[in-house]
């Protein structure tokens, strides 16, 4: 048996998910028990399969969770630091788009009655 | 004495001003003991106004991260027919309340207690021993140990 498939798992419920979580965890815990009295190499490569599984299910449950938590906070003030955007930490403390356009009144006022002209050559 | 007007009143505050001059008395505590002790001030609970991190993890070692699996060898045989006791490995972090409790969760048995120690090679084992009401042979049989 090759294991789940991540996509049957994004319809189920979390319940359903916790629940396939301890079912996999227990069949892991059982090959393992078999693999100490010494098993087959069927066996062996199962073993290999249940875990992946297993990581396969957190991951989905993790990213269920996450989604959802982000369309809580979307909009508001103050959201969880592993929610926010990442880059790099100087990135995250350059100034905005906005920022760097802000313009001073004299500049704004200079730039209305000197704009940049464009001229042309008569051919 | 004559009721006072509003302006013998002025008239008075002003004079007290230039006597006494105008800033107010001065008060000083009076201090008990030569002793300076930091006084207490208020101090508020954590209210935070977002939580840092958005999912908590969930437990790290749980029952099934706590039991490895069984360790058997002739002297862990013996100790299973003779003793009522069956040998595991666990994880290193386990203690053996986390032990126990896993144990009893993931087989349903009552265990006597858990002695434990930390082999050569770095695993923990744990020698569980099981009230004497319980079968080892049909737990053994039940964890794939036999």
């Amino acid at each position: 048996m090759p294991g789940v498939k991540a996509y049957t798992l994004r319809e189920k419920s979390k319940a359903d998910l916790e629940a396939q979580l301890v079912e996999l965890k227990q069949e892991l815990a059982s090959l393992r028990a078999q693999k100490a009295r010494g098993a087959s190499a069927t066996n062996l490569v199962r073993m290999h399969t249940v875990r992946k599984s297993i990581a396969r299910v957190l991951t989905i449950i993790n990213q269920q969770q996450r989604a959802q938590l982000r369309l809580f906070y979307k909009g508001k003030k103050y959201i969880p630091l592993d929610l926010r955007v990442k880059k790099t930490r100087a990135q995250r403390r350059q100034l905005t788009k906005h920022q760097k356009s802000l313009k001073t009144e004299k500049e704004k006022k200079k730039s209305i009655a000197f704009p940049q002209r464009k001229y042309a050559l008569k051919a | 004495m004559a009721p006072k007007s509003k302006t013998t009143e002025k008239a008075v505050a002003a004079k007290k001003a230039v006597v006494k001059g105008i800033h107010g008395k001065k008060v000083t505590k009076i201090r008990t003991s030569t002793t300076f002790h930091r006084p207490k001030t208020l101090r508020l609970p954590r209210s935070p106004k977002y939580q840092r991190k958005s999912i908590p993890h969930a437990p790290r070692l749980d029952q099934y991260k706590v039991i490895i699996g069984p360790h058997s060898n002739e002297s862990t045989m013996k100790k299973l027919e003779e003793s009522n006791t069956i040998v595991f490995t666990v994880d290193i972090k386990a203690n053996k309340r986390h032990i126990k409790d896993a144990f009893k969760s993931l087989y349903n048995v009552d265990v006597a207690k858990v002695t434990t120690l930390i082999t050569p090679t770095g695993s923990k084992k744990a020698y569980i021993r099981l009230t004497s009401e319980n079968d080892v042979l049909d737990v053994a049989n039940r964890v794939g140990f036999i």
